[in-house]
């Protein structure tokens, strides 16, 4: 595994920006939990405990004093001397980062030093925060989140084709519950708009939101299209894996292969492909094991008739 | 039924209940923790009862155009699951009884 820091030569410029633009004062954690020098080890060892943490700074008023970590608790187990006053074996000289530093600056100590966390000190030298790895790294992918999402906002929206059909495309991507079930709900939204019974909606809407769930649940991850014409709605999923090895098997009602975890969110019974079936009026499968999955399905209904002659016609109505 | 007197025969805590969906009627009751079964009961209309506290609950609901969405057994709601019931104007509400109490406790409601 590659050691923070990077060389300079292999770092993105956009990173190498981010470290120094950040200050440790931006990552650090401010909520402090500190001993005093008079508290025992063991009080010491259960804060941590509680907390979940591995390092306590010794501090009295934001002064700090020294630092205890679960390696000095584990030889006061050793010794036996859980009852001893931190004073007594907390490190005193102790590695600290400044709050104004950069990032890149507070990233090369944990590898320089090897601790697991350090004070942060502001321009007084009080005690104002304390920098582990983790702020780090949580630090970073947050900011390279926005520099994503701001890099992705210069991309050019693909022009909408709203031909007398109308196409609609999502990527769904496996066990991404929070975002299931939108492509579902976009489809529906535009069988609405197009002023189609309820029944008709619910039915491709069904179809869809199996189908999505479907690529969440046993996918690697897929595309749901929408194809919707006058007088008909198709939906197809592919995806590229893992394939169904039993195709007939996996059309019973009953049969799932989905785990606790995803019944647990109330999905996997078994039901989604008896139950596409169900609802549309065209389905199809083809799949093997090792190869995708693409499916289909279609509802179909009678199209609106030809509007009448345009002598005839008065305002910009649509047929109905 | 209308899905005001559901919640009172519940007690049913309101988390989103716009005004105008009160008096909505609802065709029947849909009690279930799974979401596929949800989508193969065919109830337009239905109310859902279901202990399953997810966004997953309110997305089905609204998939298959049920009335509302009641979770049973106070269960904590996720903020994700209130949000998205604004979202898409789906009644969400809350009770503290468990699932079967609640049936029973609609159907004496209903006169069954």
């Amino acid at each position: 595994m590659a050691v923070l820091p990077l060389p300079a030569d292999q770092i993105p410029l956009v990173l190498q920006d981010l470290l120094f633009r950040l200050k440790v004062r931006d990552v650090m954690t401010r909520d402090l939990i500190t001993v005093r020098r008079t508290d025992t080890m063991r009080y010491a060892r259960a804060l941590m405990k509680t907390h979940g943490i591995t390092g306590l700074p010794v501090a009295e008023q934001d002064r700090l004093y020294g630092i205890v970590s679960m390696d000095d608790v584990i030889t006061v187990l050793e010794l036996q001397r859980l009852d001893d006053p931190v004073e007594a074996h907390m490190t005193e000289r102790v590695v600290v980062l400044e709050d104004d530093m950069p990032l890149a600056f507070g990233a090369s100590y944990f590898d320089k030093y090897r601790f697991g966390r350090f004070p942060v000190l502001d321009r007084n030298g009080r005690l104002c925060g304390i920098l582990t790895s983790r702020d780090i790294s949580a630090s970073l992918l947050i900011e390279l989140y926005k520099e994503y999402a701001r890099l992705e906002a210069r991309v050019p929206a693909p022009a909408p084709r709203r031909t007398p059909g109308e196409r609609l495309r999502f990527t769904v991507r496996r066990y991404d519950f929070e975002n299931a079930g939108r492509a579902a709900h976009e489809i529906k939204k535009a069988l609405t708009a197009r002023g189609l019974p309820p029944e008709l909606v619910r039915r491709v809407a069904i179809a869809a939101y199996e189908m999505e769930m479907n690529l969440v649940v046993h996918s690697v991850g897929g595309v749901l299209e929408a194809h919707i014409e006058d007088g008909l709605a198709e939906i197809t999923a592919t995806d590229e894996g893992p394939g169904i090895a039993d195709v007939e098997l996996a059309l019973q009602d009953g049969f799932s292969t989905a785990n606790d975890w995803v019944r647990s969110l109330g999905f996997g019974a078994g039901m989604g492909l008896g139950n596409i079936r169900r609802v549309a009026d065209d389905f199809s499968i083809r799949s093997a094991p090792g190869q995708g999955t693409h499916l289909r399905a279609a509802v179909r209904w009678p199209p609106a008739d030809t509007p009448p002659p345009a002598s005839t016609t008065t305002g910009a109505e649509p047929p109905r | 039924m209308t899905l005001d007197d559901a919640r009172r025969a519940l007690a049913a805590e309101e988390i989103h209940l716009p005004d105008a969906a009160r008096a909505r009627e609802v065709s029947g009751v849909v009690a279930t923790d799974l979401m596929s079964d949800l989508l193969t009961a065919d109830r337009v209309g239905c109310l859902v009862l279901t202990a399953l506290a997810s966004d997953q609950a309110v997305r089905t609901a609204d998939l298959v155009g049920a009335a509302g969405v009641i979770v049973v057994n106070g269960k904590p709601l996720p903020a994700g699951m209130v949000e998205l019931a604004r979202e898409l104007g789906m009644p969400l509400l809350r009770c503290r009884r468990p699932m079967f109490e609640s049936c029973a406790a609609l159907a004496r409601a209903a006169g069954r």
